[in-house]
């Protein structure tokens, strides 16, 4: 392609402009079909695998869990979009978004006692009772990875670790770290008091009972004021070793 | 010139009603099958029939539907007046053409020769393949057998269950569960190997996609056809292997999101007047799955679909507040009209002297109290209330520091707010 000058060379050059366009559009259109071809042979293998191991995955929470790590290490999301390849046919979508409201009216449930945290162990146990039907097991990881994909739906969910518990936490309340040192401390007996609080942790008197009563106004810690010492007790129900489960049935969580 | 065109179409081809965000209302026990864009119904034999250009075509159990690109309107073609389908020709003159897909189609005491030109870069195989499957189970007969099925199916199921009774029931229970295990874990953690491989592929070629995606959303505003296709192409196939597609205010998203939005926007409707014109999206969600049944969809999907409502012209809309907390709002449900009744709730004497609580507000305005709350932090925040924190939790009162004129601040102007709160106040004593 030479330069040629005058009109005719601009005019030129403009064609070979557009012809290398056209090459290009060309290769970004072969990509599409080479895109929709390395699909289809996933695709096929995917097939296979589900045809498989589809129970496997339905059935044993480990195995789970392993190709969820998996998939996070190569880069895919199987719970994305309820459209992808994975949630068609592993069928592994509806196992956690059903989970996911599952937890959802569990978290309603028992927000008028405990304010919005709930211990991890608890929920899984009231979700087994509540999934009674004897369907596939639900494992603690499962959990975490339903409410992480509800966290997208604003209102607060999440998961805070206290110690070696987690809390799972549904009212967007922010707890700072005072409130989580509080909740360790309380850990031991279901309760905290400022003495015990300024005690362990060193604190002002002030601090701990500014933190206390943030905690109480927040509905994530009950009074108890009826002991011999006269000494006020905050009581914590989401680390308390008391569970609710105990008292599900008068809850009206329906199963 | 449209117009004068569709009626002469509308004596033929039935009208199907759609939702007011343009989605055909469906038959009782119609199924949607398949979705292709830009499709245009053309009768070439007959001249005298106008083509329907470029519109969104809907494959169902039932019927085909065709609607408009403004989704003002809709035809639609029951599978049952097709008579035959020609598969789309191959060879050399065709290879570059648009695809077409002709129907011979029975309707009103008319034979027509129907073409549907697939102009969106979708497989016209794929979609002869699932139309003839469509047509061969033939739905729309099979509408009182379906439930005697279903019945008779539900008893086999009770049927077959072996009892687990007894310890004998147990051990063998755990032995079955022992077996199955051990057995396919070794095949299945190979397998998952190799699969994984293959993921790791498509994913570097996604990424490539991507940035080229990303790249050409923000270089350029002008559009051709061609490039936009790519692009709708390239977000479709995105989902479907699993990694977030960039949805911007340029591309609108895959295929399945825009309907799902317009499904969405439909099926909140009652509920959302049930509520008071507001609500959470977690309970947005948690209805639309238990709903559903089976396919449910994701948190992300839903927030997909409901980021998109901005494109269409729906009646709901998302809003999120400070906190952070999502709601969907009917759009008529302004914050105004709220705000007023606030106020006029705040100035009742009960409320003068004891302040307004989120579940107060909750009552009066039948919502939810988490939204009520959000309700009175922003009313406060425009400086209509103050609030008022002790033991007993959040009060807000209406805020009187308006009322009081700096320079005279005993002075009381009767009729005012200032005076109606003296007098609520010092009655009770």
């Amino acid at each position: 392609m030479r330069r040629r000058p005058g009109i005719s060379g601009l005019q030129s050059a403009a064609a070979t402009r557009d012809q290398y366009r056209l090459v290009g559009e060309n290769v970004a259109k072969i990509r599409t079909d080479l895109m929709k071809e390395q699909l289809e042979t996933f695709r096929s293998q995917l097939e296979d695998f589900a045809r498989k191991h589809k129970n496997d995955i339905r059935k044993n929470p480990t195995f789970r869990a392993q190709f969820h790590e998996m998939c996070a290490k190569v880069g895919v999301d199987p719970l994305a979009s309820n459209k992808g390849v994975w949630a068609e046919l592993l069928g592994i979508g509806d196992f956690y978004y059903e989970l996911g409201v599952q937890i959802v009216d569990i978290c309603m449930a028992t927000r008028s006692t405990n304010g919005g945290l709930i211990s991890l162990q608890e929920l899984c146990t009231l979700l087994c009772q509540k999934r009674k039907a004897a369907r596939d097991p639900v494992s603690e990881d499962d959990c975490l990875r339903a409410i992480s994909k509800l966290k997208v739906l604003g209102s607060g969910f999440g998961v805070i670790s206290i110690g070696k518990r987690k809390l799972i936490r549904s009212v967007p309340t922010e707890l700072n770290r005072d409130h989580n040192e509080i909740l360790e401390v309380a850990q031991g007996q279901g309760y905290a008091t400022v003495e015990q609080v300024e005690k362990t942790l060193s604190w002002s008197s002030g601090r701990a009972a500014d933190a206390l009563e943030t905690l109480l106004k927040e509905g994530l810690a009950m009074i108890d004021d009826g002991h011999r010492d006269g000494k006020r007790r905050y009581w914590f129900p989401c680390v308390a070793p008391i569970s609710v489960a105990a008292g599900s049935d008068g809850l009206g969580i329906d199963s | 010139m449209a117009a004068a065109s569709s009626s002469a179409v509308a004596h033929w081809l039935p009208t199907v009603p759609l939702t007011a965000s343009g989605r055909p209302i469906f038959l009782p026990g119609e199924v949607e099958r398949y979705l292709l864009p830009s499709v245009d119904l053309d009768t070439e034999e007959n001249s005298s029939l106008p083509s329907l250009l470029s519109g969104l075509l809907v494959l169902t159990s039932h019927r085909l539907v065709w609607i408009y690109n403004t989704s003002s309107s809709a035809h639609a073609i029951p599978l049952a007046a097709v008579v035959h389908a020609y598969p789309p020709k191959k060879s050399i003159r065709h290879l570059f053409a648009t695809p077409r897909v002709r129907l011979q189609i029975s309707l009103g005491g008319r034979s027509e020769l129907v073409t549907f030109v697939l102009r969106g870069k979708t497989d016209p195989d794929v979609f002869h393949g699932k139309l003839v499957e469509v047509m061969r189970e033939r739905a729309w007969e099979r509408e009182e057998e379906k439930e005697d099925r279903s019945d008779a199916r539900r008893e086999a199921e009770v049927r077959v269950r072996m009892p687990v009774v007894g310890v004998s029931g147990i051990l063998r229970k755990e032995q079955e569960m022992w077996e199955n295990t051990d057995k396919s874990l070794q095949d299945a953690f190979q397998d998952l190997n190799a699969l994984m491989g293959k993921a790791k592929e498509m994913v570097q070629l996604a990424e490539k996609m991507r940035l080229k995606l990303l790249s050409s959303l923000t270089a350029q505003t002008n559009s051709n056809d061609e490039e936009m296709g790519s692009k709708q192409d390239m977000q479709d196939w995105l989902l479907s292997v699993g990694i977030a597609s960039p949805v911007t205010k340029e591309s609108a998203g895959a295929l399945y999101h825009q309907q799902l939005s317009r499904q969405l926007a439909d099926f909140v409707k009652p509920p959302l007047e049930k509520a008071g014109g507001m609500m959470s999206l977690v309970e947005v969600y948690c209805l639309f799955n238990r709903a559903r049944g089976t396919e449910l969809i994701s948190p992300e999907d839903l927030l997909q679909a409901c980021a998109l409502w901005e494109k269409f012209d729906v009646q709901v809309m998302l809003r999120e507040f400070d906190s952070g907390v999502k709601v969907i709002q009917n759009k008529a449900h302004s914050d105004d009209e709220v705000f007023s009744r606030i106020t006029s709730l705040a100035q009742k004497p009960d409320a003068l002297r004891k302040g307004v609580s989120p579940s107060d507000a909750a009552f009066t305005l039948g919502i939810a109290p988490a939204l009520a709350k959000e309700h009175l932090l922003t009313a406060e925040s425009k400086g209509l209330l103050c609030r008022d924190v002790s033991a007993d939790g959040f009060r807000f009162y209406i805020n009187l520091f308006k009322e009081i004129d700096p320079d005279n601040i005993y002075s009381c102007k009767t009729p005012g707010l200032f005076h109606a709160w003296i007098s609520a106040t010092t009655v009770s004593g």
